[in-house]
């Protein structure tokens, strides 16, 4: 079943790449029988000194943000004690739907605040980090100098908020707004 | 379409389109033709000529619809109006749902799913052009585009069909045949398992013809699947040498 390889190989999902006797199944890889098979499209490594059988993959990884991945998002809905963030950029790609991250108060700033309002409003646009993906939901923080929100709407007159100071101000309406803005927050003119 | 007058099968035991019993359609297949999807392919299979697109893991919308321990995979398979010789309604027909069905039930076996809960993961098929056998080419191509996705999978998947007509075995049938013939047996595999996947037939065999069949739609997915793996490796070697 296994012919000629090497190191480099090029393999689509469902080849087998060695019997699990021969080698360990690292990362791109599983096991069923007693074979182990590529799950993914890439070139084979065989690791002969830790015998262990991996494949580095030749095609983009699915855009599922993982434990310490920067996310853009907008905010769905907030809460006093959290809000729903729509993931729309994992990293530096751009994400072809969407995915629901929640940012509870705790991650929310490195000081103490009253209630998730004071952080962000619905609609913001918000960077954050992915510190847990536990019970499949992927929790946020926002706790990070350059993290927060990037963009800010006036919850009155709808206009951009710009940064002045430690307070967000609405040019439009003269409405005087608190976020937990990031260092980063964009000026758009 | 047009009942042939002619026979099925030529004295020489040719067909219609000059091929032998055993012969495939010529099968050419482009990776990543789809820009703004997460993976794509195109086939062309003899005369049909089919685009599928594959998008996720992304939120499942409506939201009561997600899984809670595995993705949702979802199907939309689709002919375009101008795709056959009278024009077809776009909107989707009942053989269209059905097909839908049937396509995501042969490639869900092939999909470690449950790597990505409360998700959908959504493929599009969409037939330019149809010449008999496009639920078998949809299944090739659209397991080409979930693999440019990256989605981790058990194997490929491939599907070819085999029939009966005028009283001969024979493979890959196209549009007058599978319509003016005796048999049609449409059948999806895993190439490396030798698993099953899929497996329909209209019309009737017997029991011998009905072996003779499904090891001759083995022989040709084993075929399309070395093309298959031809069109992947060449993608990426190519862009391997560009960088």
């Amino acid at each position: 079943m296994i012919g000629e390889r090497r190191s480099g190989q090029f393999v689509t999902p469902g080849t087998p790449l060695a019997i699990i006797e021969e080698f360990l199944p690292g990362p791109g890889t599983y096991v069923e029988g007693c074979y182990v098979y590529s799950k993914i499209t890439g070139y084979m490594l065989l690791d002969t000194l830790n015998k262990k059988v991996s494949v580095y993959p030749a095609v983009k990884s699915p855009n599922v943000p993982t434990v310490g991945s920067i996310v853009l998002g907008i905010v769905e809905s907030v809460n006093f004690k959290s809000c729903d963030v729509s993931i729309k950029v994992v990293g530096r790609r751009k994400l072809s739907g969407s995915l629901m991250g929640v940012l509870h108060i705790s991650d929310a700033s490195p000081h103490y605040v009253e209630s998730v309002f004071d952080v962000c409003r619905p609609g913001d646009y918000i960077k954050a980090e992915v510190i847990s993906n536990k019970n499949r939901t992927f929790h946020l923080s926002t706790v990070d100098r350059n993290l927060g929100v990037v963009l800010a709407f006036c919850s009155r007159c709808g206009y951009q908020l710009s940064k002045e100071n430690r307070r967000m101000y609405c040019k439009r309406c003269k409405n005087v707004e608190k976020r937990k803005a990031s260092s980063e927050y964009w000026v758009l003119t | 379409m047009e009942k042939s007058e002619k026979p099925l099968i030529t004295e020489d035991g040719l067909r219609t389109d000059g091929r032998g019993p055993r012969d495939l359609r010529p099968v050419k297949i482009e990776v990543g033709v789809v820009k703004n999807a997460d993976g794509s392919a195109y086939i062309e299979h003899g005369k049909n000529k089919i685009l599928a697109a594959v998008y996720g893991p992304s939120e499942v919308h409506p939201r009561h619809f997600a899984l809670q321990d595995r993705a949702l995979l979802r199907c939309k398979y689709h002919m375009a109006p101008f795709s056959v010789q009278d024009r077809k309604s776009p909107a989707p027909s009942r053989r269209e749902i059905e097909l839908s069905k049937v396509i995501r039930e042969a490639l869900e076996p092939s999909l470690f799913l449950e790597y990505y809960p409360r998700t959908s993961i959504d493929i599009f098929i969409e037939v330019l052009q149809a010449d008999g056998g496009t639920r078998c080419a949809s299944i090739t191509a659209a397991s080409i585009a979930l693999a440019d996705a990256g989605i981790p999978m058990r194997d490929m998947v491939v599907a070819c069909a085999a029939g009966k007509v005028d009283g001969h075995i024979v493979l890959d049938l196209n549009d007058i045949e599978d319509k003016n013939g005796e048999a049609d047996m449409p059948l999806a595999m895993m190439p490396n398992k030798g698993l099953i996947t899929l497996l329909q037939m209209d019309g009737l065999v017997t029991q011998e013809e009905f072996k003779q069949m499904l090891e001759l739609a083995m022989e040709g997915c084993n075929l399309i699947y070395q093309i298959q793996k031809k069109a992947l490796k060449s993608t990426f070697i190519k862009t391997v040498e560009e960088v």
